[in-house]
């Protein structure tokens, strides 16, 4: 523990570097923008800034990055209340409340409980994961092969129940990704696979241009799409002096905050879309407690509290496996171990014993980034809220350009361009199927990994499959990914066998499809 | 059922290219391995898929859709893309802002801002200060096509 402050004090010291505070003033503003404006999430705003870190060193280059993810999660509050439109996922259950605020003429005390959440949520978890970290990182010094690879298949099945509607839609696209993520050399080989001679294949599929294809212009297209007047936006803009909270509002919200802060840095820490899980969690929580739950749904402060503390715990302890176990839970820590790689850092166990510099002053700059994020959000919020006046119209051309720019400049390559167009054209698709892109995306990045782990344990154990099976860890791992995955199925016999009983007596038919309606 | 075609097709490719690799034992498994495995679950992934949309179209409603929405304008998502693809084309040879102001403008006109001289002004101010943030403050290399003089 001790040890563990005396290195968060060396962070700091590299972290307030006139260098360090300015990408990390950066990231958060760029991470505010991209939580404010529709149709731009924090994947695809941190892909196309992965090119401009290309200059810089690694743990520059993570501290804009994080504070883009981080960011984004403060910025993404404003689009829900302001015009009832989720500037990101993890908002889309603060339109509920915040919005309805809004229209009551209490929009300021909306966005400053957010912004004030969002900042105890942010820093409580950061104090978590400095307490954390270190300790899971020597636990995790005894994963062998079989345990990562378990770990992966377990995080694969997780995060594919929890996303979207069709386990078996996430599940498929899970396993694109991880075709995709086999085209190139072979990781333990290095014979060139579904090359097709192409030397351009042989480094494997750009997952930048996967992840700004299917998440950026993916979702412009499917703006694009929209008839012309879809694309004006109204937003009402607050003054500065109307930002101030009530007594009584702060007192309504700091339960809710703080234990939207527990349930955001639990979630956080087991595979799926984290900030988005703890959202719903945490409304769901309130709701339950709240003496007035007649209230949600009609501007319950603590509907905005919760939540939007929720995810920004969430988004700081999703850092937690990235950096421990080198594996990302969601698509956004994903792309943050992608543009990692790139810098060539690798982050695993061994990543706060052979690399503390990067470590702490990352941890550091998040304390450096919330304290930003908070003074961007409560003053600026009348300016941040005047970028929704920009036409869609404007911003999509826009968006579209900087996409266009970023990937050309990851490795001065058209080529890349048309492999994200192509990515563009499938992500829209894909929306329209109702295919989720984020487990495609984990896929491309983990395949590799999952694959070196998956062959080291048969090689290992001479093709003895029991290997999985004879590590407790590996073991405990897989009869979890039994469970999620046969989850679903005992739901669904659960419920054909509820509706087959015959209704107790005294109860009418009419009860009965309105309950198959809330199902 | 176009998605589960198209992902049956795909898993059948994956496993047939990954056959004409070495696969390998299981005691030591090589390159085509990991793939053939992959191509067999997505082909068993698919045909789930299959029979569970049959099931559903043969019940009541299908659970989710598995056609692209019908409120969608698709002439204007393919000419937004067509304008994307034909400035990729062209990035090389007219160079970044010649193609940064023709897509600008190209986009905005797709979009339904039909006065000119607005699209005209805004695509120009977009490209130059597209040209001044990409190019002279972030350094990036980018093309510069006719330009370049």
């Amino acid at each position: 523990m001790l040890e563990s402050l005396q290195y968060l004090s060396g962070g700091f010291a590299l972290a307030t570097t006139f260098q360090n505070l300015l990408y990390c003033l950066i990231g958060a503003v760029v991470g505010t923008l991209v939580g404010i404006l529709p149709g731009l999430g924090p994947i695809a705003g941190i892909a196309l800034l992965i090119p401009a870190t290309f200059g810089l060193n690694s743990t520059s280059a993570l501290i804009m990055l994080s504070g883009i993810y981080y960011g984004a999660m403060y910025g993404g509050s404003t689009t829900s209340i302001l015009i009832n439109v989720p500037g990101e996922t993890a908002s889309v259950i603060t339109c509920i409340d915040g919005y309805q605020m809004a229209q009551k003429g209490r929009a300021g005390p909306a966005l400053a409980i957010a912004a004030l959440g969002s900042f105890v949520a942010g820093s409580i978890s950061i104090f978590g994961l400095v307490l954390l970290a270190p300790p899971l990182a020597d636990a995790a010094l005894a994963f062998g092969p079989p345990e990562f690879a378990s770990l992966m298949v377990f995080g694969f099945v997780v995060l594919s129940n929890v996303t979207g509607s069709s386990l078996v839609k996430a599940l498929i696209m899970a396993v694109v990704g991880l075709i995709l993520g086999t085209i190139g050399m072979d990781p333990v080989s290095g014979n060139a696979r579904f090359t097709f001679s192409s030397a351009y294949l042989l480094g494997g599929i750009e997952f930048v241009a996967v992840a700004i294809g299917v998440f950026g212009i993916g979702e412009i297209l499917v703006n694009a799409a929209k008839p012309a007047e879809q694309l004006e936006q109204h937003a009402l803009v607050p003054r500065f002096r109307d930002l101030y909270p009530s007594l009584d509002d702060l007192k309504r919200s700091i339960g809710a905050i703080l234990r939207g802060t527990g349930i955001g840095f639990g979630v956080g820490l087991v595979p799926g879309p984290a900030p988005v899980i703890a959202t719903y969690a945490s409304y769901a929580v309130e709701k339950r407690l709240s003496k007035h739950p007649e209230e949600f749904g009609k501007g319950a402060i603590e509907g905005v509290a919760g939540p939007e503390s929720a995810n920004n715990a969430a988004t700081q302890s999703a850092f937690i496996p990235l950096f421990v176990l080198g594996i990302p839970f969601g698509p956004v820590t994903a792309i943050l171990l992608g543009a990692l790689l790139i810098h060539g850092v690798t982050p695993g166990p061994l990543l706060i014993a052979e690399n503390p510099q990067l470590f702490w002053a990352v941890v550091a700059s998040m304390y450096i980034g919330n304290f930003i994020l908070l003074l961007l959000n409560l003053p600026f919020v009348p300016l941040f809220a005047n970028m929704l006046r920009v036409p869609k119209r404007i911003l999509l051309p826009l968006v579209m350009l900087f996409c266009l720019t970023g990937m050309f400049s990851v490795n001065n390559s058209v080529l890349d361009m048309w492999v994200m167009l192509g990515f563009g054209a499938l992500g829209y698709i894909l929306r329209g199927w109702a295919y989720e892109g984020a487990p495609l995306l984990l896929g491309l990045v983990l395949g590799p990994k999952l694959e070196v782990a998956f062959r080291q344990s048969v090689m290992i154990s001479h093709g003895d499959f029991g290997i999985f099976v004879d590590r407790p860890v590996s073991l405990a791992l897989l009869l979890a990914t039994a469970v999620f995955l046969l989850l679903p199925l005992v739901k669904r016999a659960v419920r054909s066998l509820r509706r087959k009983a015959p209704p107790p007596a005294g109860e009418t038919g009419a009860s009965a499809p309105a309950q198959e309606e809330h199902r | 059922m176009t998605a589960v075609i198209a992902l049956f097709v795909l898993g059948c490719m994956t496993v047939l290219f990954a056959l004409r690799l070495s696969v390998g034992t299981l005691r030591a498994p090589d390159s085509g391995f990991f793939p053939l495995v992959l191509g067999v679950m997505l082909i068993a992934l698919a045909v789930l898929q299959g029979v569970q949309l049959h099931l559903a179209a043969r019940g009541a409603k299908a659970q989710a859709p598995d056609e692209p929405r019908s409120q969608d304008s698709p002439w204007r998502v393919a000419l937004f893309f067509g304008v994307v693809a034909l400035a990729t084309a062209l990035f090389d040879t007219l160079g970044y802002v010649l193609v940064s102001f023709l897509l600008m403008l190209g986009l905005l006109q797709v979009l339904g801002l039909r006065k000119w001289y607005v699209s005209g002004l805004i695509a120009l101010l977009s490209a130059v200060a597209a040209q001044i943030v990409f190019v002279h403050w972030l350094k990036i290399p980018l093309p510069e096509g006719l330009l370049a003089f």
